[in-house]
């Protein structure tokens, strides 16, 4: 009888892994089963991370979740979805001076320089090549895409 | 009424006031979650240093 936790992975419905994971919380409260944790990262799509025991309970408690699929054979440790956990900053990897491309918004498919990063509030601040007058604007680190870095020397 | 993520705890949460900070710095502007059950028994838990069952957020903006 192992009592260590696992980690079991879920295949749901895509974008319904937040109403899997709420309603496996529900179906464990009420049966009393042995499940710890229920993870739902956003960059996982498709499946949510259940922490237990072992993978009879899980089995059991998603048969009547609608758009929980099935559980995938074999288990994780947590060391393997730890860097779930502590998201990256979505500005990482953009710096001053970076070539990015806008992917969304009313600015999209526009290039720009980046001027300034806001690690903290997740913004940059950019200078469209196309405008006419070079005004910085201040945009969301997620709503683009980096072209070109700027050279390190 | 939308669900909220407390900014100092990252609680998820519904209301004006997280229960635990007692602020109201609440955003609605979050994502990735996590349920922690058995904190006691939870290794994921024990990673955030969670010690109450609750829903929190991976991020809130
Ligand atoms: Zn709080």
């Amino acid at each position: 009888m192992s009592e260590d936790s696992k980690i079991f992975i879920i295949k749901t419905t895509a974008n319904q892994e937040k109403s899997v994971s709420e309603a496996l919380a529900r179906v464990s409260k009420k049966e009393l089963l042995d499940i710890r944790a229920i993870l739902s990262p956003e960059e996982l799509k498709g499946y949510v991370l259940v922490e237990a025991p072992e993978a009879g309970l899980v089995d059991m408690a998603i048969q009547a979740i609608p758009h929980a699929r099935a559980i995938i054979k074999g288990s994780s440790n947590i060391a393997e979805i730890e860097h779930f956990l502590k998201p990256k900053p979505v500005v990482t990897g953009i710096k001053e001076g970076s070539i990015i491309e806008v992917t969304s918004g009313p600015f999209k498919g526009e290039r720009a320089r980046v001027k300034r990063v806001d690690e903290g509030r997740e913004e940059i601040t950019v200078e469209l090549f196309d405008a006419v007058v070079p005004i910085p604007i201040t945009i969301r680190g997620d709503t683009v895409r980096v072209l070109k870095k700027e050279k390190e020397d | 009424m939308a669900e909220k993520a407390c900014r100092h705890c990252l609680r998820v949460l519904e209301g004006l006031n997280c229960p635990i900070c007692g602020t109201s710095d609440l955003s609605e502007e979050w994502s990735g979650l996590v349920i922690i059950l058995d904190p006691a028994r939870s290794e994921i838990a024990k990673k955030l240093g969670v010690d109450i069952p609750d829903k929190f957020a991976l991020k809130v903006r």
